[in-house]
């Protein structure tokens, strides 16, 4: 996971870097959201891991089940992956550019994960008692997960507050048992 | 149903008031794979070196590796029932142990829990277990005795409050006995002790705990213990952990020894730990930094200044200087001094005390060689009294090994030889010690005065330790006065040499031994 990250971040930051001159950084989103998702599909990753089948062969493979959505940068992207053996990265590289894009345009996506389903009022103050902790503009993704009994996990990057109650349950269990 | 020491409804009350229920924010990251008791993680991009981290189950871990997308863990404690893809949590704290009077007497882990089964320990402060040494400015030199109550240490290899002293030798030869006797001598001296064992059965360091309990020892020694059986990042952070304690007593002006059980295990468990974390193995596979990791735990002994002690402990204690002495110990293969730890540990120590098995097995117990074993500093800190008499001491040894050596092969010596060789054999004598039986300062006086005014010379050799122990015993019984004053000053002067021979002279005259 870390070595993939590692191996993804140079090709992330080309890319973004080149987006970000062209303006273009929406766009890249899309594509490398989509490419992502073509990479990760299993019979895709089966294809691409044969060790029969020619580095080119693979790249035209690839752009073809991609059915002419690339552009032809996105296509020279594609070509260099398949030669450098990095064409599973995809789906890292499309993480990494998001977090480059938000940081770029100062925001930060927040997954808040409720034990029941947030109100429109509470997920404002949500965004908003996070901005002013982050310092950022924040995307919210709520998700519902009951097993939580009650408050709410917020997760934005490496942060992750916890104020659920099965949080604080599980922190009772452990001052009481130490 | 067993109920625990912790299951009291006053204390769940107490907790359960005092816990906090705010929600936590806190880093968080995903073990990407656990080997050996090495934990690599993702995430935790706020982490710190020496960090530690908290993991699903409970237990904790310590940060090493700090790399770019990943951090290196070491389990402290089980790692059995983690998984890849479980959570790991920053805690904000650099790794600590309780320190404090509280835990004397007690037998705790590399972390300071109690592991003898008598309840929890009440301390009232933690403390890192890595600390920068003092620093010159704060450091006083070294003037006052660590008396170990061994006749040929205190006499020949001394050592002062704040010293580090090496025990070296190979297995068997002694090196925990010394330790212990040392311990045991510090009785009513107000020395605190902390005795660290590393890697050791846990079968000896209960014996070594029941020895210290039956000669009362316990009341002032800390027990800081890291068995073979436990995990390998235990055992390289017990020593640091024992430090910490040792030094809780250095900083409020008092004066505490530490014994570190040994070193060589402890550089193992480091080189565990080091090549599974994937650090480029040197010399004996040893990692690059296994100097530094003796060198900066063994510079942590020192004895500090009254300004520091007024300093850290902010005005509390005023007046006093602070010392923690150590006797690292290191066991050699073979003899071999000049492997990779014990060259590093002997250069980084103020001396070293060298066990040799030969002597061991031919029943010179201290098995000391007095001719490799030195202390560079010691002799500053003696008393008045045994830097007087024991002077010779050595200098009658060293002639006589190499003129044992030597004759041999002579057939007939002359008049000087053969007395010199005479008296070497009893001072040789003289010098072995029972375990378990320091000597006070004033015992050791009246032995070293009467080998060096020659009132053993005509004492058959088998028969030097009767005479020793009747002479001791009719010292203590008709010169108790004398003798505790002795004790106490530590004084030399004519008065008291010619005090000294008119007892000797007395017990000899009565011929009891």
């Amino acid at each position: 996971m870390s070595e993939l990250t590692t191996a993804a971040r140079p090709y992330a930051r080309a890319v973004f870097e080149m987006a970000n001159e062209a303006g273009g950084l929406a766009k890249w989103s899309e594509l490398l959201a989509f490419m992502g998702a073509v990479a990760s599909n299993e019979e895709v990753q089966t294809l691409l891991a044969n060790p029969k089948m020619a580095k080119q062969v693979g790249a035209d493979a690839f752009i073809k089940l991609c059915d002419k959505k690339l552009d032809d940068k996105a296509e020279n992207l594609v070509k260099m992956l398949a030669e450098n053996d990095r064409l599973s990265l995809l789906p890292e590289m499309s993480v990494i550019y998001e977090t480059l894009k938000d940081e770029a345009e100062g925001s930060v996506e927040a997954l808040v994960t409720a034990a029941k389903k947030l109100t429109q009022a509470e997920e404002k103050s949500i965004a908003a008692a996070l901005k002013k902790r982050l310092g950022r503009d924040v995307k919210l993704k709520v998700s519902v997960d009951e097993s939580l009994l009650g408050g709410a996990i917020i997760r934005a990057g490496d942060l992750v507050m916890d104020g659920s109650l099965k949080g604080r349950l599980n922190k009772m269990t452990n001052v009481m048992s130490h | 149903m067993q109920l625990n020491p912790t299951e009291i409804s006053d204390l769940i009350k107490k907790r359960i008031e005092g816990f906090d229920t705010d929600a936590e924010a806190r880093t968080e990251g995903t073990i990407v794979s656990i080997m050996d008791g090495i934990v690599r993680i993702h995430g935790l991009s706020d982490v710190m070196s020496g960090e530690m981290i908290e993991f699903s189950n409970g237990s904790y871990g310590l940060a090493l590796n700090l790399e770019r997308d990943s951090v290196g863990a070491v389990v402290l404690g089980d790692y059995k029932g983690m998984s890849e893809g479980d959570t790991a949590k920053c805690t904000g704290r650099i790794l600590d142990v309780p320190v404090g009077p509280e835990l004397m007497g007690r037998v705790v882990n590399s972390l300071g829990a109690p592991i003898d089964g008598k309840g929890p320990v009440d301390t009232k402060e933690m403390n890192p277990i890595e600390r920068q040494a003092p620093g010159v400015i704060e450091r006083k030199s070294v003037d006052e005795p660590m008396e170990t109550g061994i006749k040929a240490l205190d006499s020949m290899v001394p050592v002062g409050r704040g010293q580090r002293e090496l025990i070296i030798g190979d297995r068997q030869t002694g090196k925990t006995a010394i330790a212990i006797d040392a311990i045991i001598n510090q009785k009513g001296k107000g020395v605190k002790c902390i005795y660290v064992a590393i890697g050791q059965k846990a079968s000896s360091v209960a014996g070594i705990v029941r020895k210290l309990e039956e000669y009362g020892a316990m009341d002032y020694t800390i027990v800081v213990a890291a068995n073979a059986s436990d995990p390998a990042s235990m055992q390289y952070l017990a020593p640091y952990a024992g430090c910490a304690m040792g030094e809780y007593f250095r900083d409020n002006g008092e004066d505490a020894l530490i014994i570190y059980d040994d070193l060589t295990k402890q550089a193992w468990a480091y080189r565990q730990v080091s090549l599974l974390l994937r650090r480029p193995p040197g010399r004996e596979a040893y990692p690059g930094d296994v100097f530094f990791l003796h060198s900066r735990l063994l510079e942590r002994s020192s004895r500090v200044n009254a300004e520091y002690v007024e300093r850290y402990t902010k005005g509390r204690v005023k007046g006093k200087t602070g010392s923690l002495t150590a006797y690292p110990i290191i066991e050699t293969q073979e003899g071999d001094v000049s492997a990779f730890v014990p060259t590093n540990v002997i250069s980084i120590t103020d001396g070293q005390i060298f066990l040799d098995t030969d002597l061991f097995n031919s029943g010179n117990r201290p098995a000391i060689d007095a001719g490799l074993s030195v202390s560079r500093v010691g002799g500053a800190a003696q008393t008045k009294v045994i830097k007087k008499l024991g002077g010779g001491i050595r200098l009658d040894l060293a002639q006589y090994r190499e003129l044992a050596a030597f004759s041999q092969f002579a057939s007939d010596l002359d008049e000087g030889t053969r007395k010199q060789l005479e008296r070497g054999e009893r001072v040789t004598a003289l010098m072995t010690q029972k375990q378990y039986t320091p000597l006070k300062t004033g015992e050791l006086a009246f032995t070293l005065f009467a080998a060096n005014e020659g009132f053993i010379d005509d004492v058959e050799v088998a028969n030097v330790g009767n005479f020793e122990s009747a002479m001791l015993a009719y010292v203590r019984s008709e010169k108790s006065d004398f003798l505790d004053s002795l004790n106490e000053s530590g004084d030399f002067s004519d008065e008291i040499a010619a005090e000294m021979k008119s007892t000797l002279e007395d017990f000899k005259s009565k011929g009891a031994w």
